[in-house]
C-alpha cells in the first residue's frame, strides 16, 4: 500500500512511491509519451527538442519537484508535465524575444500577440494541416478543436455523425501515431 | 452558438490544438501503437529497436540535427545508402 500525505487538499504520491509508479511504465507507455512529447514540441524554440523535453518531465518526476496525483495514471501525469514545460518554454522565449527592440516595434502593445510566436504557431498549424490532407472531415475537427470547440458543437457546425467523427478520430491517432514514432527528425 | 470560426490568436490556437490532440494520443491503444512503429519499419520488441531513440538510448547526432537539409530523392544513390545507413531510422529485419 503506498504511503500518501496531503497535498493543496488532494492525495499525493511520495517521490519513492512515484519511482515506483514509473518503473511500472510500459515500453508501449514509453512509446506513447514519445509521440506525445513530439506533439509538444512542436512550435517550441528550436533549442528544445522533443526529447529534451520527455526527458526534463522524467527527470522532475524523479527528482520530486512534481508530485503524481494518486489515481491518475502516469501516461497522463507525464504528459501533464510536458504540457505545463511547454509553456515555461514559450514564457522564457517571450520574455528574451521583449529584448530585441525589432519585435518590441512590431507589438502594438505589451498584451498583444507576440508576433514570433504567432508566425511559427501558424507554421505548426499548417505543418499539421497537411498531416490530415486527404481527411476533410479529420480537417474539420482539427479547426474546431483549434477553436476549442467542444466534439459536440464540431459535430454541429460541421454536420458530422458520430460515427464519421469517430472514425475520423481513429485515423488521425494513427497519423499523430506514426508521425510521433517516426525517427528521422529531431522535432 | 457561433457560426463561424475566427481563428484570431494562432498561438491560443495551436495551443488548444495541441491540448485536444494529446487527449487524442493518451487514448491510443497498445494494439494501435504497435501498428503504427510496424508501419514505420520498426519492431519495438527487438532489442535496441529505432522506436525508442531518444528515450532508452541518445540519437546518434545526424547532418540533419545541424543542417536544416532534407535527404531526398534528388540525392545521388551512393549519398541515399549511405545517409540510410548512418541513421538507422527503421530496424533490419
Amino acid at each position: 500500500m503506498p504511503q500518501l500525505k496531503p497535498f493543496y487538499g488532494g492525495l499525493v504520491l511520495l517521490p519513492a512511491e512515484t519511482a515506483l509508479a514509473l518503473k511500472l511504465v510500459t515500453e508501449t507507455d514509453l512509446l506513447r509519451l514519445k509521440a506525445i512529447a513530439r506533439l509538444h514540441a512542436r512550435g517550441l524554440p528550436a533549442d528544445v527538442s522533443w526529447d529534451d523535453l520527455l526527458q526534463e518531465a522524467f527527470a522532475r518526476v524523479i527528482g520530486g519537484a512534481r508530485r503524481k496525483p494518486d489515481g491518475v495514471s502516469m501516461v497522463v501525469f507525464l504528459s501533464g508535465v510536458m504540457r505545463s514545460l511547454r509553456s515555461e518554454h514559450w514564457r522564457r522565449a517571450q520574455l528574451e524575444s521583449r529584448d530585441s527592440y525589432a519585435l518590441r516595434r512590431l507589438r502594438d502593445s505589451e498584451d498583444s500577440p507576440d508576433p514570433e510566436r504567432s508566425m511559427i504557431a501558424w507554421q505548426e498549424m499548417a505543418r499539421i494541416d497537411r498531416l490530415f490532407a486527404d481527411d476533410p472531415v479529420a480537417l474539420q475537427i482539427v479547426l474546431g478543436l483549434a477553436e476549442g470547440l467542444s466534439p459536440d458543437e464540431i459535430r454541429k457546425i460541421s454536420g458530422i455523425c458520430k460515427t464519421d467523427y469517430d472514425s475520423a478520430r481513429r485515423r488521425m491517432r494513427r497519423a499523430l501515431l506514426r508521425e510521433g514514432l517516426t525517427s528521422c527528425e529531431k522535432k | 452558438m457561433r457560426k463561424k470560426m475566427i481563428l484570431t490568436d494562432p498561438a491560443a490556437a495551436l495551443t488548444r490544438l495541441l491540448d485536444a490532440l494529446e487527449v487524442v494520443l493518451v487514448e491510443s491503444s497498445d494494439e494501435e501503437i504497435m501498428q503504427a512503429a510496424m508501419d514505420l519499419g520498426m519492431n519495438p520488441q527487438m532489442k535496441g529497436s529505432a522506436a525508442f531513440a531518444g528515450i532508452k538510448y541518445r540519437t546518434k547526432p545526424r547532418q540533419s540535427d545541424f543542417y536544416d537539409i532534407e535527404f531526398g530523392a534528388s540525392w545521388p544513390k551512393s549519398l541515399q545508402l549511405l545517409q540510410r545507413q548512418n541513421s538507422k531510422d527503421t530496424d533490419e529485419k
